[in-house]
């Protein structure tokens, strides 16, 4: 961090280097995807009322489908918890500790993420769920 | 100063305030959709389990909270994206705002119609 005062400090100049900027970026880009993904959802889902929805489901088995959606859960798992890191800084929590709280929260999506990934990959090797 | 309030509150109080409800919203529902659909149903999912599964009022009432704070959350965060670029003005940011209330009430009305059979 720089020495200088926060009034006087060219805080523009060093954007890009510091990690919330990354986290900003990545944070619009996965909310991006997901409204494109919602509204995908949404139309694909209510094809249940013309009875497509079983055939759907048997295309969206398919090992290329089944490892886009873990790409989606990434994009999931990384909006939801850097979002509450966003809402804890709301209340104060951590404001003194950037770091840690954005680094805690990749820590959680990963833990997650490997949840999901091992049913993904569970499947894609055997064909059978996990439960 | 200026650096720490890039992107939060200029959508307006409210906005912001149900953004933040909605993701409170999303995180609890979208956590039991996800288990469902992927870890507990991972390549059996079909109309047969999900009819069965929202037989379950509590089931119901996660799928249409997904819904309306999906939809919210969807297009609210969409607006703030588009404010930051195109929609700079006042009167053009009032425009985006009416022209994505209509989309999210008409997607809102067309999911609410798929899950009616398990509503009504």
């Amino acid at each position: 961090m720089s020495a200088r005062p926060r009034e006087t400090a060219n805080v523009g100049a060093g954007l890009w280097k510091a990690t919330g900027m990354w986290a900003w970026l990545l944070f619009r880009i996965s909310g991006l995807i997901l409204v494109f993904y919602l509204g995908a959802h949404i139309v694909a889902i209510s094809m249940g009322q013309f009875d497509k929805l079983d055939a759907l489901f048997t295309t969206f088995d398919n090992p290329v489908l089944v490892l886009a959606d873990l790409a989606l859960v990434v994009a999931v798992l990384y909006h939801a918890l850097n979002g509450v890191r966003i809402i804890l800084m709301d209340f104060g929590i951590g404001i003194h500790r950037h770091k840690v709280m954005f680094w805690s929260a990749m820590a959680v999506v990963v833990i997650c993420f490997a949840v999901f990934a091992y049913v993904a990959f569970t499947f894609l090797a055997t064909g059978k769920g996990v439960m | 100063m200026r650096a720490e309030t890039v992107s939060t509150h200029r959508g307006g109080m409210w906005s912001w305030l149900f953004q933040r409800i909605t993701a409170v919203l999303l995180i609890v529902c979208l956590a039991i959709h996800l288990i469902l659909t992927h870890i507990a149903n991972i390549g059996e999912l079909n109309m047969e389990n999900i009819s069965a599964r929202l037989a379950n009022a509590g089931l119901t009432a996660v799928d249409i909270i997904l819904l309306a704070a999906g939809i919210y959350h969807a297009l609210n965060g969409l607006r703030m994206v588009l404010m930051d670029y195109w929609f700079t003005s006042r009167s053009r940011a009032f425009g985006l705002t009416i022209g994505l209330w209509v989309v999210g009430v008409v997607a809102f009305g067309y999911g609410i119609w798929a899950l009616w059979p398990w509503i009504g």
